[in-house]
């Protein structure tokens, strides 16, 4: 299990699961399609992957595949995984499909998961080291939070070694107090 | 849905980049809690019904159990949000010790909650209280400088009469250039009072 503190863990188990209620629930809110507060068995509810996990560990409902991990998107990412909206999709894409891999019997989706990260590893870590800001900005956007990181971290590398060749102030203002304000006249 | 507050409060601190502090969310904090206490009492309420019912609590599982397991897991998820929250925070403020020095500017003191505050008060004194143990200032710049002083420039309003290591006081007026011990120097240029001056 992740660090009870990961903030991103904590996101991921965010994402939204389809669940598909067996036994009869009393005394909560979660159905708003409900009038009642209780779930009768055979509903399918929307609920966040933390709730959905538990609830599937107690089969007191059964998980389906979310949407983002559908065949459109499997079939996409076969064809040219670089150029695929996974943000779009799902923030936490891999992440998440980790998660539920376990859980909803789809023996393909591990697999998935593994050659899509990659396939498109190479292209995000070689557009991170080469790629100027302004043309940043435009493929970063289709990468899930994970790839971002791995960007950021490509640059920041790039950044600093380029800060080693020219030579520098060693000493900078900390970056907490933002950026510097006009000096007052 | 359940939960949804509580991972806004989260999301607020992945939204910001890393070592940056945001407003502490009070508002949100108060309302996650209450979010809790709700929680709390519909969790009771269902336990009393099963045992108005004559069921045994820990083994019977029926509609009401199920419910009660519910709100339970939603406890238990916002907690996690509610520590992750503040654990994620005291780290960053345990940070800045080293980058902005033993006491916080202004700026960054408004952004704490009270017990935040206390918190970084007594995190520095502590650290004090070592470091005059080890005879050692731990929050100087870690590489060893090739010299031992160094060119700098004021740019901001830094007030007079500052007493420097070697007991001199300096005229510290706006834009004029000193050159200093670079442990003298160091916290006003991490404050973004002092630039150095390279080249």
């Amino acid at each position: 299990m992740a660090n009870y503190y990961d903030l991103d863990d904590i996101i991921a188990e965010e994402e939204i699961v389809s669940v598909v209620f067996q036994k009869e629930v009393n005394g909560v809110g979660i159905d708003p399609s409900s009038e009642t507060d209780c779930v009768k068995p055979g509903s399918k509810v929307e609920l966040p992957f933390w709730l959905a996990n538990e609830l599937h560990l107690r089969q007191v409902g059964t998980m389906k595949v979310p949407a983002c991990f559908n065949q459109k998107t499997r079939l996409e990412l076969g064809a040219d995984a670089t150029c695929v909206d996974l943000r779009s999709r799902s923030p936490y894409f891999y992440e998440f499909g980790c998660k539920i891999a376990p859980l909803v019997g789809d023996r393909d989706l591990g697999s998935f998961l593994l050659s899509a990260f990659k396939n498109r590893y190479q292209e995000v870590l070689a557009k991170g080291h080469s790629a100027a800001f302004s043309a940043a900005s435009k493929c970063s956007t289709l990468l899930t939070r994970e790839e971002t990181t791995m960007y950021e971290a490509a640059q920041s590398s790039m950044k600093a070694f380029k800060k080693w060749r020219m030579g520098g102030p060693r000493f900078q203002r900390a970056s907490i107090l933002g950026r510097k304000r006009k000096p007052a006249d | 849905m359940y939960g949804r507050k509580a991972s806004r409060l989260v999301k607020e601190l992945t939204n910001v980049e890393k070592g940056q502090l945001t407003l502490f969310n009070s508002d949100l904090f108060d309302q996650v809690i209450a979010e809790c206490s709700q929680h709390y009492v519909e969790l009771q309420s269902l336990i009393r019904k099963m045992q108005e019912k004559g069921l045994d609590v820990q083994t019977s599982k029926n509609e009401d159990h199920y419910g009660a397991l519910i709100h339970h897991l939603a406890l238990v998820r916002n907690k996690r949000c509610l520590m992750a929250y503040l654990y994620n925070r005291a780290e960053t403020l345990r940070n800045l010790i080293w980058k902005v020095g033993l006491v916080l500017p202004q700026e960054v003191q408004e952004k704490l909650s009270h017990s935040e505050e206390e918190y970084f008060k007594r995190h520095s004194a502590s650290l004090k209280s070592y470091m005059s143990r080890l005879d050692l200032d731990l929050v100087v710049d870690m590489v060893p400088p090739k010299d031992p002083y160094i060119q700098v420039r004021v740019v901001d309003n830094i007030g007079e009469g500052i007493v420097l290591s070697d007991d001199k006081t300096a005229n510290f007026a706006p834009y004029s250039m000193h050159f200093l011990k670079r442990t003298d120097a160091e916290p006003f240029i991490s404050r973004g009072l002092m630039e150095e001056l390279t080249g």
